[in-house]
C-alpha cells in the first residue's frame, strides 16, 4: 500500500488488489487503516519515483512521434498526427503499443480520437477504442463527469444539482451552464467533443538536430554502438557545417527492444563537429558508464542529438598548434581522469566539525568538495594548537612518571628513545563521542538503584575513554603532541599514553 | 551517587557553586534544579546557587528541594546554603554576569531588570533581549560576578571597568577551568584582569550537569537546540565532561594556585540576604466599607450571607463551623484573599455570567455563605482543616469556573481592576512527554523518519510513563541494539524537562505590591495577556495568591437554558415569583430522579457517558448525595483502585459494610466502606497508614508529580506496612494506595464532586421538565459534551419536541424556541414516564450556528436586513451583505424552503449569482421586489430523492430532521432479520439478536479490556460490547466501519441492556442506496478494471466512485479512550 501526505495526514494514495480486498480505500487516512489492520504494509508514496517511471516510459514513447507530452502524474498524451501509417495505421499502432507494454508489465490504457479530451477520456473509460470524428459526443454522453477532466470542486457542484453524466451536461442549455461553472466546463465539453483545438505541449524540446537510425536486428555489441555512433556522428557534421555552429551538448539514444531507453550524454567544452572526437568521447563515456544501461535484448533504434549548439568559432591556431588555456587544462584533466578512473579516483581533504583530532580531517571526491559548507562553521580550534603533522593512528609512549592526578609526563620512551620533557602545556580534555561507543553493562552496587548503576557505568566509561592532550616540549626544543587516554580516577584500567603528532 | 570522604583541605567545604544553569536554560542545562541541590548537598558544598539563562523559572523547585536538605550529624554545623539568581546574558557584548540579590529590594531589581528585557517590543515572544545598560540601570542591591570572555580581553577590560564603575565592591571576576590545554595561563590571565580592575577573583565551574554521565543528554540537547543530529553538531558540542558539580576538594585543587578565589564564593554567599521565603502572601487589598480591616470585613459578608442563605437562622452547627473557619483564617491571615475571590464572583454574577467555585478552600462554610460556592455544609461534609491546614502554611486555592463564552469578561475585569502591574496569567510549564521526548531525542540520535513515527505512534495519547521494549518494538527496534538504548535511556532521562513555558488557561497571580518585584513577567503569544515565570505549584511554594478562572460549557448551557425559560415560560418561576436560579431550582425533585435512574441522561453534565448511564440504574440515585458519588466514582481514581464494585455491591446489598476497624467508620461510614473520594484516601493515610496530615498531602503531591522525584516506592511501602501493621488486610491497603495514585492526576475532591453534581442536578432539572429549553441551549452552546447535535436533537424528538429545520426567512443565529403544543403522544414508548412530566410548549428552530462554514456576524446581519422575509435567492443576494459562497452554504443546508425552493432549486439558482457581493452590482434591474424574470433557458434538473437529502443534510447540519438514514435500509434489515434497536427493552434476557447501526461511538475504558461500541438506528441506540478476541477477530470492521450489523446474546441487567457481540459485519456500502444514481443506473467506475473494447457495456458497473461520497459524509464514530 502506498501513503502519501495530504493537508498533514497521511493517506492511502494507492493499493493492490488485497489491500482492497481487505475494504481498505483510496484517500483513506493511514491512521484508521492502522487502526483496521495493524500488519499492513505501508510505503511512503515517492512522487519523485513515480515522475521519473512517467518520463521513462514517455522517452520510451519518443519511438512513435517526438511529440510526447505528460499528462498528470500517470498519463501521457501522443500527438501522432502524421505518425500513425509508419507503424501500419490507428488500430496497429495502438494494439502493438498497448502489446508492447503489457510485455514490459504495465497495465496500460490508451484510445485514439482526433481530440485530445476525447482521447483522454476513450483511455480512462473505453481503453482501447478508437473514437472516429464526430463519434465523440456518443461516447462521452454515458460516461460520468470525471471524464471531463474538470476541477472536483466544479465536478461536485455540477452532481450537487443533479447533473452527473456528461450526456447531461451536453443536454443543458449552454448559457446558464457557462453563467453557474464556469467557461473552463463548456472549454472542457468542447475540447473533447473536437469543437475546439487544444494544443499538447511536448515535454522535450525536439532537439535542433537530430539522426536516427532504426534496425531491423537489434545490436547488442559495444563496438557496434559506436560504430553506429560515428557514422551518425558523420551525418550530423555536414548539418552542423551548414549551419555554421558547433555541438556543446549530444545525447545518445539507445531504445532498447523491452522498452527501456537509456540517454547518455556528454558535454564539450569548446564547440564541436568533428565526428572523430565525438565518437572518442563518446567512446569514453560509453566505456565508463557501461553499467548505466544494460544491453538486455539489444537496441533496436539509436538516435543521435544535439542537445545544444553553438556558433562554431574557426579559431586561428599559432604556429605551434596549441591553445594556452589553463583552467581549461586542470578542467580537462580531472575530466580525463575520472572518466577513466571513475569519479573517487580524484579526491581533496577537508575539515570536520569534530573534537577528535582523527576525525577532523576527512577525504572527498573531487566533485563534492563542500567549498561553501566548511565554511558556514567557523572551527573554534585555532590551528596554531594542532600539529603540523598529525599521525594517522596514535603511536603507544611509554610514560614512566607524572604528576597526579592529571599533569604531563617528565620523561617518556617513544620509538625506543628517551625524552626528558622541559615545558609542556595542558591538558586539553577531549571525551570520546559517546553516541559511536555502546555503554557497557554495569553491574549494581549495594543499595544503587537503576538510574544511579547506569550513571555510574556512563560516567565510568567516558573517563576511562577520555583522553588528555599535552604539547610538549623537548631539551633539544622538538615538540610533541602527546596524549593520555584515561584519567587516574577512573579506577579499573591504568591509562595509557600516546603520540599523535609533531610540531614542525 | 555515593558521598565523597570529608576533604581534608581546609576551606575546601566552604566552596559554594554560583555558575549553575538547570534544565530551565531550555536546551542547555541537563539537571533538573532539584537534582542540583541534592548533588551538591551530598557533596559536601556548603551551600549552591542557581543562576538559569535570563530566568528565575527554575528557582522555586531548588528552594524547595533546599529545604528538605538536613545537615547530616557530622557536617559542618552551618546549613545549606541556597541563594536564588540569575546568569544574565547579554544580547550587545557585555559578558556573562551571575546575579544574585542581596535582599528583598535587590531581588525586586533583578526581576525589574528580566521583565523590562522580556517586554521588549521588538522581542518575539519568549525572547529576552537584555542590554548592558539594563544592568547598569537595575544592578543595584545585588552581588555581581562577571563571567568575562578572556578571548577578548581588552574590549571586556572596557566593559569590567564600566561594571565596576558603578557597583564597586558587588563585583567579582568569576573563572571556570575549560580543559582546552590552556586553562594555567586562562587562570593567571584572569587574576592579572581582576588585580588590574581592583576585582576579586571568584571560582566556578560553570555547571551545566550534576553528574558527568549528563554529558550525553547535554550533547543531545545541544542538538536539539541546533536542529541537527548530535553526530553532525560537531564542534558545537562540548568537547569533554567537565562542566558537573565537582567535589569542593577537586575545585579547591584546581584552583591550587589561587586559593582565595575559592575561599570568594563563602564571601560572595555572606552577602545574599533574601530568601524566597521573603515574597509569601502579598494578598491584594479589597476595599472594604468603613475602613475596616480584611478580616473584619469577611466576617461581615459571612454573616449578611448566612443570612441569606437560611432565612430561618442558621443552625446552631453552622454557625459554629463559621467562627471555626474565620478564627482559622485570621490566624493564618487568609481573610484578603477570599475577599478577592469574592469580588470575581461578584462582580460575574453582576454581569449575568453564571459561576461557581470548587477547589480545596472552597470547601468551607465561609466560601459557601459569601457566594462562591454553591452547595452547602447541609449537603456535604466540609472539610475546610483539610485545605488550609496551619502546618503546611499553604495558600488556599479557590477554582471558579465561568460560561466558557463569557470568562473573557471576568479576566479583562481582573486586568482592569489591578492593572498589568499587579495581576498576570501563571505559567504552565510545558515539559517533554514519553512521545515529544521519543521524537525529539530519536531525531537527535539521527533515526530515520519512519522509524520515529513508529516508534512515538506506540505511544497512546500523552503518557510519562517510562518508555521500553514495547516501544521500540513498535519502532521495529530491537532494545538490545546499543542505538536502540540510547535512544530510549535518554528519552526517560529527558521526559519530564521543561521544553517551554506558557500560559496557564486561567491562573491568575495577584499581588498587593508590583507583582514585577516579585517575579519577572514574559509575555505570552495573545499580545495583551502577560504571564510570570512561575507555575501553579511553584506560587504556591513561594505563597503567593492565585485564582483558576475557568471555562466551563455547561454553564453557558445552563444560563442559556435559564434566559429562554425566563423568556418563554412566564410560569416558571420559585415561591417568590422570582425566576429560577442554580441555587433556587427546586431541589431533590422526584421526577428528576426518575429520569436519571432510567438513565435517560443523554446531554446533561458529567452523568452522560456511556459508562456513567450503564452505572445510573444500579446506583438508582435518589438525593443528591448520591449524585456526589455518582460523579466521582466513575473516574481513573476509583476504577484504579477497584472501588467500583464492593461500593456497588454493598450499595445493593449484596455485600456487607465492612470496615476492619471503627476508626475508618468516621471516614468511609457515609460511602459504604468504600474510599471513593480524595479526601477519604487521604485521611486513611493518615488515621491508618500512619502518615502525618502535611505528609499525606506531600504524598498526593508525589502522585501528581512523581516522575520529577521518584520517590514513589517508599511512600508505597511506608503506607502499606503502616496499615497492615495496624491489623488492615494487605489488599485493601494496596488497593487504598492505589487509588491514592490514581487521584493524583484525576482526582476529585468531595467538594468538587458536589460543585459538579449540582450542575448535574440543574441540567437533568431542565432535561426532565423542558426538553425544548435544554435542546435548544445545549446546541446553543456546542460544542461540548459527550454527543454530537445528531443525538441532541433526536433526543429531543424522543421526549415529543418538535424539531424544525433552519430557513432563512425564520431562524436566527442561535437556535430559537417557537410556540407549538406538546403533543404526549409522540413521545416514544421509552420515555412514555415522561408524558405527564414535561411541561414544554415550543418547539426548537434550528439556528445558522448548525449550517457549516456561517460566521455569526455575517448571519446576525443577514437576520436584521431580513424585514418582512426575503423573497427570492437573488434577493438574499441583494439585501443581506452576505457574498454568494455564504448564499451557496445556505442552499446546501436546504434553507430556502420557505420560498418553495428546494436543495437543488436554490442551489441552481444560487451558482446564477456571479460577482462577491451584490454590492458592487448597479441597482439597475435589481430592486429587490420586482420580479425580473430570469431571461435564460429553463434547465430541467432531476429530482432529488430522499436518501440523496438526507446525505446531504449530513454534510452541512451535520443531522437530518427528514430521515435518519437507517430508515431508507430497514425494509432490507428486516429481510435480514435485524431486530430494531427500539425494541431491544423488552427482549428476552440471553436471547440472540441481530441488531444494527450507525456507529456513534466506539469506547475503550480505562485499563479494561472491553470495547464498547453504541450503534444508534432510526429509533434507538444499541449498546455492544466486544470481549477482547472476538474484538482482535473483526478489529478491522470495529474500528472502520461506519455502519455495522451486529450479532450477540443480549444481557439485560437492572435496567441496562448490552450485546455481547459474537460477530460483526460492514454494512458501510448499503449507505450506498441514499445516493442517487445508485442502484438500477450504476456509472462507470473510474477504478475498474480494463473494459472490452466499444463503449457499449459501460454502464453496467456499480459505481464504487459514487458511494465513497457517501461514506465519507456519515459521521465516522468518535473514539474515546
Amino acid at each position: 500500500m502506498i501513503s502519501h501526505r495530504d493537508r498533514n495526514a497521511q493517506r492511502i494514495a494507492a493499493l493492490d488488489e488485497r489491500a482492497e480486498a481487505l475494504g481498505l480505500k483510496r484517500g483513506m487516512g493511514i491512521a484508521d487503516a492502522r487502526a483496521m489492520h495493524p500488519a499492513i504494509d505501508i510505503e511512503e508514496a515517492d512522487a519523485q519515483a513515480d515522475r521519473l517511471l512517467l518520463e521513462g516510459l514517455a522517452d520510451w514513447c519518443d519511438r512513435y512521434t517526438p511529440l510526447v507530452a505528460l499528462d498528470g502524474a500517470d498519463g501521457l498524451f501522443l500527438d501522432i498526427a502524421g505518425c500513425a501509417h509508419l507503424f501500419g495505421g490507428e488500430r496497429a499502432m495502438l494494439d502493438t503499443m498497448l502489446t508492447r507494454f503489457l510485455q514490459q508489465g504495465f497495465i496500460a490504457r490508451a484510445g485514439i480520437a482526433s481530440a485530445a479530451g476525447a482521447a483522454w477520456a476513450a483511455a480512462r473509460f473505453a481503453s482501447g477504442s478508437i473514437v472516429a470524428v464526430g463519434e465523440e459526443a456518443a461516447l462521452l454522453a454515458p460516461l460520468p463527469l470525471s471524464a471531463l477532466r474538470i476541477e472536483p470542486a466544479v465536478r461536485e457542484s455540477l452532481e450537487s444539482v443533479g447533473l452527473r453524466r456528461v450526456g447531461a451536461v451536453m443536454a443543458t442549455p449552454r448559457a446558464p451552464l457557462a453563467r453557474r461553472f464556469g467557461a473552463l466546463l463548456l472549454e472542457r465539453l468542447d475540447q473533447a467533443l473536437g469543437r475546439s483545438d487544444e494544443a499538447v505541449s511536448p515535454r522535450l524540446p525536439a532537439a535542433p538536430l537530430s539522426v536516427e537510425r532504426h534496425l531491423a536486428e537489434p545490436i547488442t555489441q559495444i563496438e557496434e554502438i559506436e560504430r553506429l555512433t560515428a557514422s551518425l556522428s558523420q551525418t550530423l557534421k555536414h548539418d552542423l557545417e551548414r549551419r555554421g555552429e558547433g555541438a556543446r551538448a549530444l545525447g545518445l539514444m539507445l531504445f532498447r527492444v523491452d522498452g527501456a531507453v537509456s540517454q547518455i550524454a556528454i558535454g564539450t567544452s569548446r564547440p564541436l563537429r568533428d565526428p572523430l572526437l565525438i565518437q572518442k568521447l563518446f567512446h569514453e563515456r560509453l566505456a565508463a558508464t557501461g553499467q548505466e544501461y544494460e544491453v538486455g535484448y539489444g537496441f533496436d533504434l539509436v538516435r543521435l542529438s544535439v542537445l545544444s549548439v553553438a556558433a562554431f568559432d574557426m579559431q586561428q591556431t599559432d604556429l605551434t598548434g596549441e591553445i594556452k588555456d589553463a583552467e581549461a587544462d586542470i578542467a580537462l584533466f580531472a575530466d580525463r581522469v575520472r572518466a577513466r578512473l571513475g569519479d573517487n579516483a580524484v579526491r581533496r581533504p577537508i575539515s570536520v566539525a569534530s573534537h577528535l583530532p582523527e576525525r577532523s580531517i576527512a577525504l572527498v571526491a573531487f566533485t563534492d568538495a563542500p567549498a561553501s559548507k566548511s565554511k558556514n562553521r567557523v572551527p573554534s580550534i585555532s590551528l596554531s594548537e594542532r600539529p603540523v603533522r598529525l599521525f594517522r593512528s596514535p603511536e603507544p609512549v611509554e610514560v614512566p612518571a607524572t604528576e597526579l592526578p592529571e599533569g604531563p609526563p617528565l620523561h617518556f620512551r617513544w620509538r625506543r628513545a628517551l625524552y626528558r620533557v622541559v615545558r609542556a602545556e595542558g591538558p586539553e580534555r577531549i571525551a570520546p563521542e559517546w553516541w559511536r561507543e555502546s555503554i557497557p553493562d554495569a553491574m549494581a552496587k549495594e543499595g544503587e538503584d537503576a538510574g544511579e548503576v547506569k550513571n555510574r557505568a556512563v560516567a565510568e566509561k567516558t573517563a576511562s575513554l577520555t583522553r588528555d592532550y599535552f604539547r610538549i616540549e623537548d631539551a633539544e626544543g622538538r615538540r610533541y603532541w602527546l596524549f593520555r587516554q584515561g584519567l587516574y580516577d577512573a579506577g579499573r584500567t591504568s591509562p595509557r599514553w600516546f603520540m599523535h603528532g609533531i610540531f614542525a | 551517587m555515593k558521598p565523597e570522604p570529608p576533604c581534608d583541605t581546609p576551606g575546601a567545604s566552604r566552596y559554594i557553586e554560583f555558575g549553575v544553569q538547570s534544565n530551565f536554560s531550555f536546551l542547555r542545562g541537563a539537571s533538573r534544579p532539584e537534582e542540583l541541590v541534592v548533588a551538591a548537598s551530598l557533596l559536601g558544598y556548603a551551600g549552591i546557587g542557581l543562576a538559569d539563562r535570563n530566568s528565575v523559572a527554575g528557582v522555586v523547585r531548588a528552594w524547595s528541594q533546599s529545604k528538605h536538605i538536613k545537615p547530616a550529624a557530622d557536617a559542618a554545623p552551618a546549613a545549606f546554603a541556597y541563594r536564588p539568581g540569575c546568569r544574565l546574558v547579554f544580547c550587545d557584548g557585555m559578558p556573562d554576569v551571575l546575579a544574585y540579590p542581596r535582599d528583598r529590594e535587590g531581588w525586586g531589581h533583578l526581576c525589574r531588570m528580566l521583565t523590562q528585557a522580556n517586554l521588549r517590543d521588538e522581542n518575539e515572544k519568549g525572547a529576552t533581549l537584555l542590554r548592558g545598560a539594563d544592568l547598569l540601570e537595575w544592578g543595584e542591591r545585588m552581588s555581581l560576578a562577571v563571567l568575562a570572555d578572556l578571548s577578548r580581553a581588552k574590549d571586556q577590560m572596557t566593559l569590567l571597568r564600566q561594571i565596576k564603575d558603578r557597583f564597586g565592591e558587588a563585583v567579582r571576576l568569576a573563572v571556570a577551568p575549560a580543559y582546552r590545554g590552556d586553562d594555567r595561563f586562562r587562570i593567571e590571565q584572569a587574576a592579572a584582569m581582576a588585580s588590574a580592575l581592583g576585582l576579586r577573583l571568584m571560582a566556578t565551574n560553570d555547571v551545566l550537569y550534576h553528574t558527568s554521565a549528563r554529558r550525553p543528554l547535554q550533547d543531545v540537547l545541544t542538538a536539539i537546540r541546533l536542529n541537527v543530529p548530535v553526530a553532525e553538531a560537531g564542534l558545537e558540542l562540548a568537547a569533554n565532561a567537565e562542566r558537573h558539580l565537582k567535589p569542593p576538594a577537586e575545585m579547591a585543587r584546581l584552583f591550587r594556585r589561587y586559593p582565595e578565589a575559592v575561599e570568594e564564593t563563602w564571601r560572595f554567599k555572606k552577602e545574599l540576604g533574601f530568601s524566597l521565603g521573603e515574597l509569601q502572601h502579598n494578598y491584594p487589598d479589597e476595599p472594604t466599607r468603613d475602613g475596616a480591616t480584611p478580616q473584619q470585613e469577611l466576617e461581615r459578608l459571612a454573616k449578611e450571607g448566612a443570612a441569606e442563605r437560611y432565612p430561618g437562622g442558621a443552625p446552631a452547627s453552622v454557625t459554629e463551623r463559621i467562627r471555626e473557619e474565620l478564627r482559622l483564617i485570621e490566624k493564618m491571615g487568609y481573610a484578603r484573599y477570599f475577599l478577592t475571590v469574592h469580588d470575581i464572583v461578584r462582580f460575574a454574577r453582576s454581569q449575568g455570567i453564571l459561576c461557581q467555585g470548587r477547589g480545596s478552600a472552597a470547601n468551607s462554610v465561609v466560601c459557601f455563605c459569601i457566594g462562591i460556592t454553591p452547595v452547602g455544609p447541609d449537603k456535604i461534609d466540609t472539610l475546610f482543616e483539610r485545605f488550609i491546614s496551619e502546618e503546611r502554611n499553604e495558600p488556599p486555592d479557590i477554582d471558579v469556573d465561568f460560561e466558557h463564552e463569557r470568562r473573557e469578561e471576568v479576566m479583562q475585569y481582573i486586568y482592569a481592576k489591578y492593572s498589568g502591574k499587579r495581576t498576570a496569567l501563571a505559567a504552565a510549564v510545558t515539559s517533554y512527554r514519553a512521545r515529544s521526548a521519543l521524537r525529539e531525542v530519536a531525531k537527535a540520535m539521527g533515526l530515520s523518519d519512519d522509524v520515529r513515527s513508529g516508534l512515538s505512534s506506540s505511544i497512546w495519547g500523552s503518557s510519562s510513563s517510562e518508555l521500553g521494549e514495547r516501544e521500540a518494538k513498535a519502532g521495529g527496534l530491537d532494545k538490545a541494539d546499543p542505538v536502540t538504548r540510547q535512544v530510549m535511556d535518554l528519552a526517560n532521562e529527558i521526559m519530564g524537562f521543561p521544553r517551554h513555558l506558557t500560559q496557564h488557561v486561567g491562573g491568575f497571580v495577584i499581588t498587593k505590591d508590583r507583582l514585577d518585584e516579585i517575579v519577572p513577567i514574559v509575555k505570552t503569544a495573545m499580545d495583551e495577556r502577560k504571564m510570570v515565570e512561575w507555575d501553579k505549584d511553584d506560587l504556591d511554594a513561594v505563597g503567593l495568591l492565585k485564582v483558576d478562572v475557568l471555562a466551563l460549557g455547561m454553564l453557558s448551557c445552563l444560563r442559556r437554558a435559564f434566559d429562554l425559560l425566563e423568556d418563554h415560560y412566564e410560569d416558571a418561576h420559585d415561591d417568590y415569583g422570582r425566576s429560577y436560579t442554580l441555587a433556587t431550582l427546586p431541589p431533590e425533585d422526584a421526577s428528576v430522579y426518575d429520569m436519571i435512574c432510567r438513565a435517560d441522561t443523554l446531554g446533561v453534565f458529567q452523568i452522560e457517558s456511556r459508562a456513567q448511564m450503564s452505572m445510573l440504574p444500579r446506583l438508582k440515585p435518589k438525593e443528591f448525595y448520591d449524585l456526589v458519588i455518582e460523579v466521582a466514582i466513575v473516574r481513573p481514581g476509583p476504577i484504579q483502585g477497584d472501588m467500583v464494585h464492593p461500593y456497588l455491591r454493598r450499595r445493593e446489598q449484596k455485600e456487607k459494610v465492612e470496615y476492619y476497624k471503627d476508626e475508618l467508620k468516621a471516614i468511609l461510614g457515609k460511602t459504604c466502606g468504600v474510599p471513593l473520594f480524595q479526601e477519604q484516601a487521604m485521611k486513611i493515610a493518615i488515621v491508618a497508614g500512619g502518615f502525618k496530615p502535611g505528609e499525606a498531602d506531600e504524598l498526593r503531591r508525589a502522585m501528581a508529580t512523581f516522575k520529577r522525584t521518584g520517590t514513589i516506592h517508599n511512600y508505597r511501602d511506608r503506607m502499606v506496612n503502616g496499615m497492615a501493621d495496624k491489623g488492615y488486610p494487605r489488599d485493601f491497603a494496596e488497593r487504598c494506595f492505589k487509588q491514592i495514585e490514581g487521584f493524583g492526576e484525576y482526582g476529585f475532591p468531595e467538594s468538587h464532586a458536589a460543585s459538579f453534581a449540582l450542575l448535574v442536578y440543574a441540567s437533568c432539572w431542565f432535561k426532565t421538565f423542558y426538553p425544548d429549553v435544554f435542546c435548544a441551549a445545549i446546541l446553543n452552546s456546542q460544542p461540548m459534551g459527550f454527543y454530537a447535535p445528531a443525538q441532541l436533537v433526536r433526543d429531543a424528538q424522543d421526549h415529543g419536541i418538535e424539531v424544525r429545520e433552519a430557513d432563512v426567512n425564520f431562524s436566527g443565529w442561535d437556535c430559537a424556541l417557537e410556540e407549538a403544543a406538546f403533543d404526549p403522544g409522540k413521545v416514544l414508548a421509552r420515555h412514555g414516564d415522561m408524558r405527564g412530566v414535561i411541561k414544554s410548549r415550543h418547539a426548537v428552530r434550528l439556528g445558522f450556528r448548525q449550517i457549516k462554514g456561517l460566521s455569526d456576524k455575517h448571519m446576525e446581519a443577514f437576520v436584521a436586513r431580513r424585514g418582512n422575509g426575503y423573497a427570492s435567492v437573488r434577493d438574499v443576494w441583494l439585501r443581506s451583505g452576505l457574498d454568494v459562497a455564504e448564499i451557496e452554504k445556505l442552499a446546501q443546508a436546504d434553507a430556502f424552503r420557505s420560498l418553495g425552493l428546494d436543495r437543488r432549486a436554490a442551489l441552481w439558482a444560487v451558482r446564477a449569482l456571479d460577482g462577491k457581493s451584490a454590492a458592487e452590482k448597479l441597482p439597475l434591474f435589481d430592486r429587490p421586489g420586482i420580479a425580473l424574470r430570469e431571461l435564460e433557458p429553463e434547465a430541467a434538473l432531476p429530482k432529488m430523492p430522499p436518501g440523496e437529502h438526507v446525505i446531504h443534510d449530513y454534510r452541512s447540519l451535520g443531522l437530518s430532521l427528514k430521515a435518519h438514514p437507517v430508515s431508507f435500509l430497514r425494509k432490507r434489515l428486516d429481510g435480514c432479520g435485524v431486530m430494531p434497536n427500539a425494541l431491544l427493552a423488552s427482549a428476552k434476557n440471553g436471547r440472540r439478536v441481530r441488531v444494527a447501526g450507525l456507529v456513534l461511538v466506539r469506547q475503550r475504558p480505562g485499563k479494561g479490556n472491553a470495547i464498547f461500541l453504541t450503534l444508534e438506528d432510526e429509533k434507538a441506540v444499541a449498546n455492544i460490547i466486544f470481549w477482547p478476541r472476538v474484538f482482535d477477530r473483526f478489529r478491522p470492521i470495529v474500528m472502520g466501519a461506519k455502519f455495522v450489523c451486529v450479532t450477540g446474546k443480549l444481557q439485560s441487567e437492572t435496567g441496562v441492556v448490552h450485546i455481547v457481540a459474537e460477530k460483526i459485519e460492514d454494512f458501510t456500502p448499503w449507505l450506498a442506496v441514499l445516493q442517487e444514481g445508485a442502484g438500477g443506473d450504476g456509472l462507470a467506475s473510474e477504478s475498474g478494471e480494463a473494459q472490452s473494447n466499444g463503449h457499449g457495456d459501460l454502464s453496467r458497473q456499480a459505481s464504487a466512485l459514487l458511494d465513497s461520497g457517501t461514506q465519507k459524509v456519515m459521521p465516522k464514530g468518535r473514539n474515546f479512550q
